[in-house]
Parts: C-alpha cells; structure tokens; sequence
C-alpha cells in the first residue's frame, strides 16, 4: 500500500474538465450587470465619461479564480480518495476474526466493526469461511460460517463493560478450528493486556500463514482506586498510553447524575499511573456517587462509589440532663462539636432510659454513642445487643457514674476495674500522662501523636492476654485510652476518660475529633436494625454500568452478588461493574481492582511474524470535502470581488463608518457601564436601626398618656445624664418605644410606667414584650404608687390591676424583693433600698432557686443572667426626671433631695446589672480572693 | 440596489394648483414695479406711486400757471386763499408671460428631492400666477393662454394647461407684444449656445427675461458609484460608467460651468437667472422672481446659492 496512492471514485467525472476552456470563453464575455439610472443630464456626463472606465470583460485573474472553482467542483464531484484498501487475505484458510469488545473499545466501536466488516468483506470476495469470536462475551463460538452468518453476528455484538476473557476465548477457538490451519488471523485488539501475556503467541501458535494485530486504543485510562482523605478525594488513574505528559479532567457526580465537584489527574510523561485529586467539602463529597473521566466514556473511565461515603446517623445518650444553659459542662456537648460536621446526630427526646434507648434504636442509627452510662435499665441490654449483633456500633465515654457501675456490664468491650484512676493530685504521686503512639492495628494509626493531652483521671481494664490487640490507644505508661470488641457484625468501643474536659483534655483537642471520626467511619452505613437477622446475605443488582459508562437499570443477566468477607468482588461476565442492593443500600462493584495497571499486549520476543495495521477509516481519506470548501471559498471570494468592482463597499463606506462608531460606542458604553447587579439587601428602616446601634440606648413604653411619656422621657433624660457624669456608660438620648412595632431587641432595659388610663396593650405586643425578655431583656415596670404594695390583694390601685392584667399574658418567673446579696445592691453603688420618688415600694425581680448549697456568708450571690423584669412602685422617672437645665421637675415624697440621689443610685445600679450581669457578681468576690491569696 | 433617480408621472394641474395657492399664500401682496411702457392698453388698478392717470386721490398741490382750469379742485381751494390742483395716482397693468418646460427630462425625481422637477416647475408658474394676478398683473402663457388680467388668472391658467398641455422646448413667442415681461422656468440642460441662440432674439424684441432652472440634488451632486448604465430620458441614449464615483469631480466641474455660463450669458443680455433645487423650498425661487420682476435686485441669488 503505498501512501500517496490516489483513486477517484467516479473518474467519468473528469471529462467535464474538458468543458473549461468552453467555460473561460464565457466568463470571459460576461461583465458584471451595471445598476440602470435614470439620468436627464446625460450629456453633460458625455462630455466627461472616459470610455476605458468600462471594461466590457472580466480581469484575467477574476476568470481564472472561477475556472479554479469550476475545476474544483468537478474534481470534488469525482471523489478522490487516498490511500483506499486493497484486499490482502490469505486464501489458504478460513479468516478467523478475534474481537475484542472489552471497556475500552467502547468509545471506536463502530469503527472495529468497520474494520471486521472490511475484513469480511475481503473474505466474502475471496469465498473463505469466517471464525468470528469476541473476547468479551459469556459464551464464545469459533465455528467457521459463512461471510453472511458472521456479518450478522458482528451486527450483533456489542462493547461489554468487561475486561477480556482472551484464554476462554482461545481455548474455544482452537477447539473450533479442529486442527485446520486458519488462512488470516486478525486480532482486532482493544491493546490492553489482560493478565496473560502470551495472547499473541497463542494466536501465533494456530501456525496461520498471516497475522494481523489491528487497532489497539491507546486513548484508553481507567480509575483504579479512589480514596476520601481528609480533605478530598484521591482518585488513582492508570493509561496505556506512557508517552507525553497528560491531563485529564475529572468531574465527580451525584447519585442523580448532576456534576458537582471538578478535579484533574496529571500523567507525567512515561508514567502509566498518577494519583488526581477532586477536593471538595466533606458535606460534597458525601453526595459523591460516581467519578468519571472527562471525554472518556467508558466502564473503566468511570468510578462508582457506594454508600459507604455516606453519613452516618448517630445516636447519642448521656447519663446526666444537665442545664443546657450550661453547655460547657454537658458530655454531648463535645461528641455534639465534634461529629456534626460528619454525621447526623439523633438525641432521644425522653429523659427515661427505657423509653430513650428503643425510641432511637427504631430510628436505625449506625452509631450509637452513651457518654457516662454507668447502668441501663435491665429491658434494653437485650436490643442493644441484638442491634450490636446486626452491625452496629457502640461508643462508651467513661465517667463517675460507669466508674461506679458494677463489673459485670455486657456492652463494654473490656472488664473494668471498679473505680476510676486519677494521675495527678495531692494524694497521688503519679504525673498526669500524656497519649503513646496509635498502635498500628488501631484504625487511628496514622494520626500524629497528639501533643498536650493530659489523662487526668481514667477508668482501668482489668488486663487480659488480648487486651493490647484490643487497645487502639493508650497513655504513655501502657494503660489503655480506647479499647474495641467486636460483637456479632458489629463493634462496641470504649474511651476511657469522660465526654467532657473534666478527666482530660482530650474532648477539648483535636484528636478527639479526627478519632471519632474515623470511628464513624468504621462504623456500617446504611443503618442498622434491632430486630430481625443480619442484612441479606447476597445484594441483587440494582444498577449496572454499561460499556460507555453510564448506569442503567439492564440488570437482567447480572447474578445476585455475594458479599465475601476474604476477598473483595471481582466483575466478571456474571457480575458486571454496577451497584448492587437496593435503593436503601448498595454496594458499588467496579470494573478493575484496586491498583490495576493497564499495560499494552506485549508483542516483544514474539518469534511469530505478524503485522500490526491500524483500525479502519482513518487513513483513507476522501478529498471531497476538502475540494467543496476550496470551491466555496473561492465562490466567496469571488463575491467579493464582485461586489467591489460594482461599487457596492464606496456605496455603503458612510454608513459602514456609522455603524462602526455605533458598535465602538456601545462596546465602550457596555464595558463602562457601572456594575449595578450587586445584590441590594437593604429594607426600609435599616437606617433607624443603625441609628440606634452605635450607642446604648434607654427605652421606655409610650403609654399614650402625654404626661406619663413625658415624665418617662425626662426621667431618662435626666438619668442618662446622671450615667453620663458618674460612669463610663455614655447613652444615647432615651427612646419612647411603640410595643406593638418597633424593634425592641435593641434594648436592654425598657421602663414601662403601668398606667391605668392608657389603653391595655394589645396580646401581640405583649407576645412582643414576652419574646424579647425571653431573649434576654428585661423590663421595668414601675406602678408609681408606693402606697399600695404588689400583695396588697384587695386594696391595690388602678395601676397594679393594670400591671397584673399584663402580666396574666407573659411567661414570667416566680418574684421575690431584691434581696441584700443580690448582685443589684452592689453592681456600682452600695444599696440597701431603691426609691424613686416615694420610697416604700421594694423591687421585685426574678426569684433566685435557692440550691443550699450557697455559702450564705459570702457576699453576693452567683448566678446567672439577669431579671428578666423588674417590677416598682416608687415612681423612678418621676424621680428623675429634670428640665432642660437640669433642674427636677417633680418633689420627691417626703421633699428629700438624698432620696433622689439615691433614685439615681438606683437606676445606675440597676444599668449596670443589665450591662454587666453577673461579671459584678465575681468582681464582688475581689476582696475576699485578694484576701485568701494572702495579700 | 434601488436606483437613485426614476421618472415620474406628468402631475395633474388641480394638485399642482392647490399646492400653488398654499405656497402662494406664503408671499406678501406686492406690487410689480413696471417699467415705463409709453402706451400700455388697458389701464389697469395697479398703483405706481406716481403722478398720472388714476382713479385714487394721489395729492394736492398748488396750481401753477398754464394747466387746465378744469383740473382745479374747487372744494379743497374754497378753504384758504390758495389754488389747489387734485391729482391722481398713475394707475397701469403689466402683461407678464410665464412658460414652464414640462420636457420628458422634467419628469424626473431622484429620492434626494422632494418632488419631481416638472412638478416644481408647475407650482413655482402657477404660485407666480397667483400672486401676479393678485396684483391685477395680466398673466400670460405662450400658447396656452392669451394674457388677461382676472383674480382668478391662476385657477384659469390650470384649466388651460389641463386642455392644452405644454410641449417642450423653449416656446413660440411670436404673439408676444411689446414690452413684457417673461418668466421661463425649466432645467434648461441643452448646451447653454442651443439656448443663448433661441433666448437672444427674444431679449432683442425687449422683453424682460427671468429663468429659473430647476433641478434635481442628484443632478448637482451626482452620487452614483460602482458600474452604472445612465439613460438620458429624452433621448433614450444609454452611457455605461464602469466606476461611477470617479466621474464625480469631472461632471460636478462641467454641470456648474454649464450653469455659470448660462447664468453669465443671461445677466449680460439683462435678464435675470435663478437656480432651484428640488430639495430646497419652491418658496425660495418664488421669492427669488418676485423680488426680480418687483425691480429689487435679489443680492443673494448669484451663482445659484439660494
């Protein structure tokens, strides 16, 4: 076959070549047609016409340009062809065709049919029977047939998503042949050596008088591995073809289908694997359902992941319904920080052990995780044990309490000494130990060792012969830090310090997270039941991957998988790459093991002589197109010129120049223009509530009454003033609040001046108010009228009804008179009272639980938060209320100036127990910390 | 590509006259200043601002020695102590002929004019019409109309040419007597010799002359380009420029020498020239050739720049 050969398919065509000297004749005689004007003053343009402006024939190079075009047409329409096949078959044997139809002749299938099809053809032509057998396929016949039988089952086959099974498919061929000696034997190879290295010198060995290696497809590269690390997924790739450096882009998708994470891999050149990374958050790579290669259409190009990335959901339990207020304190609280990011947490919402434990146990969780359980109660050891059995996972935190539990406890992985160990203290000489090294069986091994983890306080197990096998991690002087059992499918794990930062550090470092998570991850996906057998034994093919990639729901030749413990599966003809389980769960079963390299056929050290000879289709190439868009393009330029010789461009050059400055104009004016998309999430109002946060603010409740709001406005006044002068607070001026509209959170106190006579406040303001003191403000009602007390039953004003009717709406706590250690009597000034302009109410707040425990000598009271109310009677804006020189306004009862200082006092005290809360309360232990200190 | 200029249809009279009357509406109500012509027939009302022959009182001034006794004015004298002669303002009517050349090559609109040449020849003839007759003028068209002096001389002069149309070519001018005044409106594209030779003997009778030439803005500035055919729409001759736009300079330097010859010629023979563009407005060369035929000498109307 030489390379420059060049046949015409239809050369009768190429006596209309003939015609082109008839062709130049015309086009030689024909002018462009002119463009007929009507023009009256002919004669005067007579006078001026030249008459060699009007050439009545083409130019030269005009006719030749268009016998060019003619010329090309014609040899366009004859179809020259380069480099056409010639038929080359041995006819001393029938031609045996072996196919490959594995993963990676996916993507030029049609074009190895060509080939066959070709190669049949051939065969046909020179009357041989045809032995045609794929590789890939389940069953093989090599029987020799007729040209027409193996057209028809070449019509037939189909890539598989498989790797080819070549000896199965010899074995059958040799056993076909029966000894005859095949004239051609052409192997249409997908290039990828599978295992077995000697596939050429079997098929050499059928002694044919000819053989051809045909294709090869070293395009082809297949993920092997992939692996979620810690910050994103490494997908292992492997080429045939080692040459060139290369980079392909990998994109990651969900189970629906939808792309969403992008990654690449990087060959260098002569390197047959390399390691991609698609990095993406941990919540993203939790959707991962299958990888593919970008462009590479193929089983092996793509990756399917199974539900083994996804999140678990994990159930906790603690021994102790602490105060959520006090969180710090809580052992969920870390277990809580730590694994949301990577799991779904479930928390029981009944405090009752027994109603707890099987309410979260029908919920499935993978994980169960009991922080500080000493003791359950008797009817659940038996689901959690039946559900450990199915496969869960159980995580115990020690604790006083499973320090205290008896020996005897099933769900412990270990026997525990009764009692806890503490390292460090005044009766102990031992030091406070750090962590050792993850031991390498540990599925923490690894990690680093971490750094600054002190164990304080541990439970011990009692040692046992296996004890180390079981330690996944330890202190340093040997002791176990987390032990393990398995248990039926499932696992229970023990830490040994408590949840929280009480017996070490740990729960506070991040160790404890990185060590719980890869828990979880240990842990099995997909839910665990109580009830019932262990999951199915086989998974039925749920989605099976065919050649090209793509997951169908085909499944009907696939066999059930069998889960093997020993050995991970392995896709063959029964099992073909896909999902298998069900919708719930699946596994992912993937074309090529863990680690496979693809390596092409070997071919070196062959003793058989054979030829190696390109797929069909890509060297024989037809001239036809070409020669159309050489003839287009010169009917194009012809146009062209054309168009210019008639004047047209001088014709439309003003309005071309006009369009040019209107494009110019618009390209500056679009490429100005303001970016006016930025997103506006501005509302009305927003510049009154950025008014009124830059400072502090007092607040009160307009009544209606114009007297009330005006006492309740100057009594702000005048103590923002008094703040001002005394304090470091520096308020704004006071604010009169609409209840039922405006934001109140600004605020931390707000003065209600209870009237009788204004309008009762609707319920949705009061569900206002309500909502902002349980958010943490507080308001102050003041009755102002001292002369009828909160309890005075019977005989209580106008005003207290009032403030009792608004009261009846909110949620509020129970009430006792300030008492002499609160922290309201100290917080700035030392107060025994706190009058306004009468002084006999006292102020009630929120009653403190009175726990006993608290040293009563001690000068004020912890606690913690504020009063959400406060309720008077003594009037305080009346007392402090002042004109705009500063003056009073209102005489106090009995006329006292000392009591409106002490009215001040009060209102200061009391800003500042809203500002500070409890801080005061500690600053009021100063004196008797300095004195203990001895200084 | 849509050609520049196309021959139009002949434009009906009653639409070209209803158009003559606006544009006429246009133009103030002057008088005509006539030139001393010794015996003019018919006397018309057309005051000269003179002493003469009249029926308005014109003025009183004080009898001399040797005129008629009968030519005193008795009441105006019987007042004081002097004589008083009554006289008249001189009253006289001009007969002045108009001509428009409604030639096939009139018949011609390119889409930068507004209206064909013929019909703006027609308007600016018949608004003439209108104001002269206006002016008690006798108006006149060479072989359409005998001269007659009525309000109406306009609407006649439509009917007229609506039975007789006007032919082409400069016009037969034997009946034409004694001293009046011409106007001759047309495009006027024959060799400006051609037109001198039947002009000139007119101006030697002693007729006043006015030429308007009207023509298109694609006769002036010639905007073609690329290969053209050219077709003169008297003729029928055909001319093929193979590249149109560089004939620009030439033929724009041989249409206006044309034109300034034409224009030089006329003024030396005393008559007056005014070019009109169909895209400019009719009202322009009306004024233009009132101005002229009113005796004032249109200062800005040399060279054709309106």
């Amino acid at each position: 076959m030489s390379l420059l050969s060049l046949v015409f398919a239809n050369p009768m065509m190429l006596a209309a070549l003939v015609a082109l000297p008839a062709i130049w004749w015309l086009l030689r005689l024909t002018p462009p047609r002119p463009v007929t004007e009507a023009f009256p003053p002919l004669r005067i343009l007579a006078s001026v016409l030249r008459r060699e402006e009007t050439p009545s024939k083409s130019p030269w190079w005009l006719t030749l340009l268009r016998m060019l075009m003619a010329a090309a047409v014609i040899l366009a329409i004859a179809d020259p062809v380069l480099n056409p096949r010639a038929n080359t078959l041995s006819t001393t044997g029938p031609l045996v065709l072996v196919i490959d139809n594995s993963w990676a002749t996916a993507p030029d299938w049609e074009r190895r049919v060509n080939t066959a099809d070709a190669l049949i053809s051939d065969a046909e032509s020179r009357d041989l029977p045809v032995s045609i057998l794929f590789t890939a396929d389940r069953e093989h016949n090599a029987t020799p047939t007729s040209p027409d039988e193996a057209r028809n089952r070449l019509a037939a086959a189909a890539p598989q998503p498989l790797t080819p099974d070549r000896k199965a498919a010899f074995t059958v061929l040799s056993t076909a042949l029966k000894g005859t000696t095949p004239g051609t034997v052409a192997f249409i190879s997908d290039g990828v050596a599978s295992g077995e290295n000697d596939v050429m010198t079997d098929l050499a060995s059928l002694s044919p008088t000819e053989l051809r290696l045909i294709g090869g497809s070293p395009e082809a590269v297949a993920i092997t591995t992939s692996a979620n690390e810690a910050d994103a997924m490494i997908i292992s790739v492997s080429r045939l073809d080692t040459s060139g450096a290369r980079m392909l882009p990998l994109t990651a998708y969900d189970i629906r289908g939808r792309a969403i994470a992008n990654g690449s891999v990087s060959f260098n050149a002569g390197e047959g694997t390399a390691k991609g990374m698609i990095a993406a958050p941990f919540e993203l790579r939790n959707d991962f359902s299958r990888i593919g290669i970008d462009g590479q259409a193929t089983a092996g190009g793509t990756y399917l992941l199974d539900d083994g990335f996804r999140r678990r959901r994990v159930a906790l339990l603690s021994g102790e319904t602490r105060d959520q207020s006090q969180p710090l304190l809580s052992p969920l609280y870390y277990i809580n920080r730590a694994l949301a990011p990577y799991a779904d947490l479930v928390q029981p919402n009944e405090a009752d052990l027994a109603v707890a434990i099987p309410e979260l146990l029908s919920q499935k969780p993978s994980m169960l995780i009991m922080a500080d359980i000493g003791r359950l109660p008797e009817e659940t050891y038996g689901p959690i044990g039946k559900w450990i059995d199915n496969g869960g996972t159980l995580i115990r935190f020690a604790g006083p309490r499973l320090a205290a539990a008896p020996a005897n406890d099933p769900l412990v992985p270990v026997t525990l000494r009764q009692g806890e160990r503490a390292l460090g203290g005044a009766l102990s000489w031992a030091e406070p130990q750090p962590l050792a090294d993850y031991p390498a069986q540990s599925p923490f091994a690894g990690m680093p060792r971490p750094e600054g983890i002190l164990v304080k306080r541990q439970v011990l197990a009692e040692p046992t012969a296996d004890l180390t096998a079981r330690t996944w991690a330890s202190l340093a002087d040997g002791t176990p830090l987390v032990t393990t059992k398995t248990q039926g499918a499932g696992r229970i794990i023990l830490f040994h310090v408590s949840a929280e930062a009480t017996w070490s550090n740990l729960p506070i470092s991040g160790a404890f997270v990185e060590m719980l998570r890869r828990s979880v991850q240990l842990s099995r996906s997909g839910g665990v039941a109580s009830e019932g057998a262990p999951k199915g034994q086989t998974l039925a093919p749920y989605r099976l991957l065919n050649a090209n990639g793509v997951l169908v729901g085909e499944t009907a030749r696939a066999r059930p998988l069998e889960p093997r413990t020993d050995a991970a599966p392995v896709a063959d003809a029964d099992h073909p790459p896909g999902l298998y389980g069900s919708e719930e769960g699946f596994t992912a079963l993937n074309l090529l093991a863990p680690n496979t390299e693809l390596k092409p056929i070997a071919t070196e050290g062959l003793d058989v002589a054979y030829t190696s000879e390109p797929l069909l289709g890509a060297e024989t190439v037809s001239l036809k197109p070409a020669l159309f868009t050489i003839a287009l393009m010169l009917a194009l330029i012809d146009t062209l010129v054309v168009l210019f010789m008639a004047g047209t461009f001088s014709r439309i050059r003003l309005s071309g120049a006009a369009a040019a400055v209107a494009f110019i104009a618009a390209i500056s004016v679009a490429t100005m223009l303001p970016d006016v998309s930025r997103a506006d999430d501005s509302k009305p109002g927003d510049e009154n509530i950025l008014a009124r946060l830059d400072k502090t603010h007092l607040a009160y409740v307009v009544t209606g009454e114009a007297d009330v709001d005006r006492i309740s406005e100057r009594g702000l006044a005048g103590l923002t003033d008094f703040l001002t002068y005394r304090t470091t607070l520096e308020p704004g001026p006071p604010v009169g609040l609409d209840i039922a509209r405006d934001e109140l959170s600004f605020y931390s106190l707000i003065y209600w001046p209870v009237s009788a006579n204004a309008p009762m406040p609707s319920p949705q303001a009061i569900s206002r108010v309500d909502a902002y003191m349980r958010a943490g403000g507080t308001v102050l009602f003041d009755t102002r009228d001292q002369f009828n007390s909160l309890s005075g039953g019977a005989s209580s004003s106008p005003n207290a009804e009032r403030l009792q009717a608004i009261l009846a709406d909110l949620d509020i706590p129970p009430l006792e008179p300030v008492p002499a250690d609160n922290v309201l009597t100290k917080s700035f000034y030392l107060l025994s009272s706190f009058p306004g302009r009468y002084a006999g109410s006292p102020l009630w707040i929120e009653a403190h639980p009175d726990n006993g425990t608290e040293d009563t000598g001690r000068p004020a009271r912890t606690g913690d938060g504020v009063s959400p109310i406060m309720i008077t009677g003594n009037d305080l804006a009346g007392a402090w209320a002042i004109d705009a020189n500063g003056a009073p306004l209102l005489p106090t009862v009995p006329p006292d100036e000392m009591q409106r200082e002490y009215a001040f006092r009060a209102g200061v005290n009391i800003m500042m127990y809203m500002l500070t809360g409890n801080y005061k309360a500690d600053q009021v232990h100063i004196p008797a910390l300095l004195e203990r200190l001895g200084q | 590509m849509a050609s520049i200029g196309h021959i139009v249809e002949r434009t009906p009279s009653g639409e070209v006259l209803s158009r003559a009357q606006m544009r006429a509406r246009l133009i103030p109500d002057c008088m005509v200043e006539a030139k001393r012509i010794a015996n003019t027939v018919i006397s018309g009302w057309h005051g000269r601002r003179k002493r003469g022959i009249g029926e308005n009182f014109w003025q009183f001034r004080p009898y001399s020695d040797g005129e008629s006794l009968t030519r005193i004015d008795w009441r105006r004298s019987a007042r004081d102590d002097h004589t008083y002669v009554r006289d008249r303002e001189w009253e006289a009517a001009h007969t002045i002929w108009l001509w428009a050349d409604l030639s096939p090559s009139m018949m011609y609109k390119s889409r930068f004019g507004s209206v064909s040449k013929e019909s703006r020849a027609l308007v600016l003839m018949l608004a003439l019409a209108e104001i002269l007759a206006r002016s008690g003028e006798r108006i006149g068209c060479p072989g359409v109309m005998e001269p007659l002096s009525a309000r109406n001389a306009a609407e006649r002069l439509a009917a007229a040419l609506m039975h007789t149309p006007l032919s082409g070519g400069l016009p037969e001018t034997g009946m034409i007597r004694g001293w009046s005044d011409l106007v001759l409106i047309g495009d006027f594209l024959d060799p400006a010799d051609k037109i001198m030779a039947r002009l000139g003997p007119l101006a030697r009778r002693g007729f006043r002359g006015h030429v308007v030439e009207i023509a298109d803005p694609a006769e002036e500035t010639f905007p073609y380009a690329g290969r053209t055919e050219f077709t003169d729409p008297e003729t029928g001759d055909k001319l093929t420029a193979g590249r149109a736009e560089i004939l620009r300079e030439d033929y724009r330097r041989a249409y206006f020498a044309r034109r300034d010859a034409l224009g030089a010629d006329l003024r030396h023979m005393g008559w007056t020239f005014t070019p009109h563009r169909t895209d400019h407005l009719a009202s322009e060369a009306l004024v233009a050739v009132h101005m002229y035929l009113s005796g004032m000498p249109a200062r800005a109307t040399h060279g054709g720049q309106l």
